[in-house]
């Protein structure tokens, strides 16, 4: 890194030579050295900060790294480094694939969910029913809950031994619609799809309500008195307004649901269950490093989960940018 | 023009009838009480379920609990090891959340001015740091704690809390912290004020409502963490409640009356701060997620 005070540095004077002030100062020999000191100033408060990053996250990233170009297990001190191996490995690791595509149903499934189920809550909550606090205060409730505690939830709500659901269905006479709803391999993923529904509903109803109370009024009044009736007003004029919180909606869920380990872990297990199913790349990772139940410490393969993971960064780092980018294009400022 | 605008006013008039909306409203307090209920349902569920004994379970599956086996909490509490975890939960997110907001707070100061050195590169890789899959670190930090002799201890948990709830911080009390007006603090210099007492005194006070809510968010996510726990803390003496619960059922997988009461323990203080504080809870999350 070159030296903070180092003047040489671009982007250090750019801007600051512009006003005329600056440059008096600049060019006054005595002042100069005080002057560029106090430029740094600010960065005193930034240093505790940093370096405490930079030794808890910053580093360990680039350590990260350096084991991904290694054989590391995991265990012992034996390593080779391969170069890029890891790497040709996990672009042909067959259950990478599968795992991101489950990843990606469940994010496909929750955007739809809360782009439109959200929104029609969100919406409904706009009209200030009676018991709209109420209301609102129960759909974000789910949010703050964890997710290993709505994992334990839906398994009291779910599963065959001491599941809440199929008993009811059963005394309902509507026994038919029973499931194995977490070992049956058809239905485990839309089922774990469903609690994550029911654990980020919150999220698309207190965001899009929040966006709806900041359209003024008189837009959409000026839009019923040129003759668009609920339906065009809605679509013309509201949900255009709507887009920042499309926008940070849609990022959100996106980090949330490629990030998703607790909520697979507590409802099928570290592996994924039945049969890799509801395998997910949080769930493949942590399996490779560290395990899971029936494996054995010869399937452990440090280096390659690392390599996985890396893999994972940079692809939500380049989505996220090129989302945050087309997205905040469409934007529009009341 | 103007008959136009007529013809469409009369039109909604007449759609927009007292009955009509007397049924529209019905309609939608009725599709607003049935969502709330699948909410309700399955945590009324879990608070049921922490009173059962376990035959109940496979005898009773839905209903009040045939018997209301109150000890699970006092079970709970010695054999599930809530005795531990739930204290090291409080001190973990305690020292976490002041942690990271006291940092965040500074970085966020020392970074508001946009056009100052370094200032925009440094937010930048502060923010970077949301996106970072915790597993991606999770190996190389295990041995730095190992090295300084934390592994083991709670500041397993807490040191990289501070260090994953910094990014959200940044992110929210840099715009916030940009805000204050530089005539305030240029006064406060001219009034001898040195740098720390500015920050004290003049701007840590005007950033109160955006330090409440990165502590909010912050916090809720520490006392829920499941991911480093799981990898860092094997024993009760470090684990907090989450782990605890996993790594219990895990022992005795069929004592789902006391999983339950652990689950109620480490869920209800967040409910409970929840309902008391309603408004900063939703405007504190979703601070962090509007302006990301």
């Amino acid at each position: 890194m070159p030296h903070p005070l180092d003047p040489a540095m671009p982007g250090v004077n750019a801007g600051m030579r512009l006003t005329p002030k600056n440059r008096r100062v600049s060019g006054n020999p005595r002042w100069s050295d005080s002057k560029s000191l106090r430029k740094y100033s600010h960065l005193w408060f930034v240093l505790p900060g940093l370096l405490f990053f930079s030794a808890v996250m910053v580093g360990p990233a680039l350590f990260a790294f350096v084991v991904s170009l290694t054989s590391w297990s995991g265990l012992g001190t034996d390593y080779q480094f391969i170069g890029m191996n890891n790497y040709v490995a996990a672009a042909l690791h067959w259950p990478f694939y599968r795992a991101a595509l489950h990843n990606l149903e469940i994010f496909v499934a929750i955007l739809v969910f809360q782009h439109t189920f959200g929104l029609f809550v969100a919406v409904q909550l706009n009209a200030k029913p009676r018991f709209m606090q109420f209301y609102r205060t129960v759909l974000f409730l789910p949010v703050i809950v964890s997710l290993v505690s709505t994992g334990f939830i839906w398994t009291l709500m779910l599963s065959s031994n001491i599941g809440f659901i199929n008993p009811v269905l059963h005394d309902l006479h509507l026994g038919f619609l029973a499931k194995n709803w977490l070992s049956d391999p058809q239905w485990a993923l839309p089922t774990v799809i469903v609690v994550i529904a029911w654990n980020s509903l919150g999220w698309s109803v207190v965001l899009y309500l929040a966006g709806l109370q900041n359209i003024p009024e008189e837009l959409q009044q000026a839009a019923q008195i040129d003759g668009a009736n609920a339906w065009q007003t809605f679509w013309r004029v509201t949900f255009p307004l709507l887009s920042p919180s499309f926008t940070s909606l849609t990022v959100l869920t996106f980090i949330g649901t490629f990030r998703a380990f607790d909520v697979v872990y507590v409802l099928t297990g570290p592996i994924g269950s039945p049969n890799f199913s509801t395998d997910v790349l949080g769930t493949l990772i942590y399996r490779n490093a560290f395990g899971g139940s029936g494996f054995n410490n010869n399937d452990l393969r440090m280096s390659f989960a690392i390599t996985m993971a890396i893999i994972l960064f940079l692809l939500m780092t380049a989505v996220c940018w090129a989302m945050i980018r087309v997205l905040r294009k469409r934007e529009i400022e009341v | 023009m103007t008959t136009l605008t007529d013809q469409a006013r009369r039109r909604r008039r007449g759609v927009n009838s007292k009955r009509t909306k007397r049924i529209v409203a019905i309609a939608r307090g009725l599709f607003l009480s049935l969502v709330s209920l699948m909410i309700l349902v399955p945590i009324a569920a879990m608070f049921l379920a922490s009173f059962k004994t376990v035959p109940d379970f496979f005898g009773n599956p839905y209903g009040l609990p045939s018997v209301w086996a109150f000890d699970n909490y006092s079970r709970a509490w010695r054999e599930a090891h809530v005795s531990t975890t739930l204290p090291n939960t409080i001190f973990v997110t305690a020292c976490s959340v002041l942690g990271s907001v006291f940092l965040a707070s500074l970085i966020a100061y020392g970074l508001s001015r946009k056009e100052k050195p370094f200032a925009m590169a440094f937010y930048t890789l502060f923010v970077a740091g949301l996106l970072v899959p915790v597993q991606m670190i999770v190996l190389p930090l295990f041995i730095l704690l190992k090295f300084f002799g934390l592994f083991g201890t709670l500041f397993a948990l807490i040191v990289p809390y501070i260090a994953l709830g910094l990014p959200l911080g940044v992110l929210v009390l840099t715009p916030i912290a940009a805000t204050i007006p530089r005539d305030l603090i240029s006064a406060a210099e001219v009034d001898g004020a040195n740098p720390w007492q500015i920050y004290w005194r003049v701007v840590l006070p005007l950033m109160k409502p955006g330090l409440i809510s990165v502590a909010i968010l912050n916090g809720v996510w520490m006392w829920n963490e499941f991911f480093i726990p799981l990898i860092v803390a094997f024993k009760p003496e470090a684990q907090t409640m989450p782990v605890g619960i996993v790594a219990f059922i895990g022992a005795y997988s069929t004592e789902w009356g006391l999983v339950f009461a652990s689950v109620v323990i480490s869920t209800a203080p967040v409910m409970f701060a929840y309902l008391l504080m309603t408004r900063q809870f939703q405007s504190g999350l979703t601070a962090g997620a509007i302006k990301g």
